[in-house]
């Protein structure tokens, strides 16, 4: 099982903080490489993040099919679901991975949850943490688990960071004390800054610069 | 000596049907969150028990409870055939789409977890089919009342009262079902259906039905 398995992605943040946006980011640009993904969308309470990444993604670009987009809702505990009880991402993505054996990374986009939210090893292999600068500079500094011990923290909207009073350089710093080394990005979803490098990373660091599955013609 | 091995049994039991074992029957609320959001919304905790009895002894009991006995008499005469036979009825026998995928998801879970820490290779032998279905049936109410905490129908004491007064209808309804022969499986609770239909549909909501 595990020698077959595909690289997954964790994506957790919370409410708002543009979870569904970087998946938006990033998968056209691992699809400009010839990278192919399945996306498991987690529900809080409604279908729409699914059916927006569904219609812009697949119907509209074209990038993946309609059946590689799948929400599943989680009985109003986003981090029980990808936590201490994943059974219904792992059968869905399960699923997903055995009807089409061919993707080269499958995401899972947790529901919006507050900071404490981490991954279960079992449903992720890289595990990135999304915040933004709305909340305030504090944000990294006041810690939590899904801040300190995610793979890679990408803080996005940075383009507001004025506008709320949030000093980047103070988040940059607390930043890096706070994870003791280990990446993070400032990105602005909206217009795509950033998120190039985000896309380097899953690359690098959850791809293993594989090339992709399959080489388009 | 028979001692120690009962009480292992006994907290294998407690194990399994502990609302911490990775079930995933948390993301289920048997369409009380469709309830909720109609006209007929359930307003108090006897009410819900009265639809976890209907659920229990029209539905879960003479379908799921007597599956669960077919399957043990299956495993011990290692009847493969009758065992997908049994799989291929109660798969039938759930007619929302999405509580279908959910039980067949959970069930896959639950054996791959169990068979991670049982190596004998005969994971239902381990656990006694009666109880096994005590098991069942109380896990289910349990989640019935976590949705229902969770949607703010009730208050958490009125949900182990309520949990404690569904005891007698959980012992009567196994007790009733473990031994019943394939050919005389059935559920009917065809509002209870509708409901469920409903919330499948619903463009929000927090539970899978």
């Amino acid at each position: 099982m595990s020698s077959k398995r595909i690289p997954r992605l964790g994506i957790g943040g919370p409410v708002g903080s543009g979870k569904t946006m970087l998946i938006e980011q990033v998968v056209p640009r691992l699809s400009s490489r010839g990278y192919r993904a399945g996306i498991v969308s987690n529900d809080v309470v409604s279908r729409e993040d699914a059916e927006r990444m569904r219609r812009n993604l697949a119907t509209e670009r074209g990038l993946m099919s309609e059946d590689l987009v799948v929400g599943l809702a989680t009985g109003g505990c986003p981090h029980t679901a990808v936590r201490e009880d994943p059974s219904m991402n792992i059968s869905v993505v399960e699923e997903m991975e055995s009807k089409h054996r061919d993707l080269d990374l499958i995401l899972i986009e947790s529901g919006g949850d507050n900071i404490t939210t981490t991954f279960s090893p079992a449903l992720a292999d890289y595990f990135i943490y999304i915040i933004d600068v709305s909340g305030g500079d504090k944000y990294p500094r006041k810690r939590g688990l899904g801040i300190e011990s995610c793979d890679l923290l990408v803080i996005n909207k940075i383009d507001v960071a004025p506008y709320v009073g949030a000093d980047l350089s103070v988040m940059e710093r607390d930043a890096k004390i706070i994870r003791g080394g280990k990446p993070y990005v400032f990105v602005n979803c909206k217009d795509g800054q950033g998120t190039e490098e985000v896309t380097e990373h899953i690359i690098r660091d959850v791809l293993f610069e594989a090339p992709p599955k399959v080489v388009k013609r | 000596m028979n001692i120690h091995n009962a009480s292992i049994e006994e907290i294998s039991m407690l194990q399994l049907s502990d609302s911490f074992f990775p079930s995933g029957m948390y993301t289920t609320s048997g369409g009380l969150e469709a309830l909720y959001y109609s006209n007929r919304k359930i307003t108090d905790a006897d009410q819900l028990r009265d639809l976890i009895k209907v659920y229990l002894e029209h539905q879960i009991g003479p379908a799921d409870c007597s599956a669960l006995g077919n399957s043990y008499e299956h495993i011990q005469r290692n009847d493969l055939q009758k065992l997908v036979e049994v799989d291929n009825m109660i798969f039938s026998m759930k007619l929302i789409e999405e509580v279908r995928n959910a039980s067949t998801r959970s069930g896959t879970q639950v054996l791959r977890c169990v068979s991670s820490f049982r190596t004998d290779n005969r994971i239902l032998n381990g656990y006694q089919e009666a109880i096994t279905g005590l098991m069942m049936l109380y896990g289910f109410s349990v989640s019935m009342v976590g949705a229902a905490l969770r949607l703010g129908v009730l208050q958490h004491f009125d949900g182990q009262r309520i949990i404690h007064e569904l005891k007698p209808s959980i012992s009567e309804t196994v007790e009733k079902n473990i031994d019943r022969p394939l050919t005389s499986m059935w559920q009917f609770a065809p509002d209870i259906d509708i409901l469920q239909i409903a919330h499948e549909r619903m463009s929000s909501k927090m539970f899978i039905t």
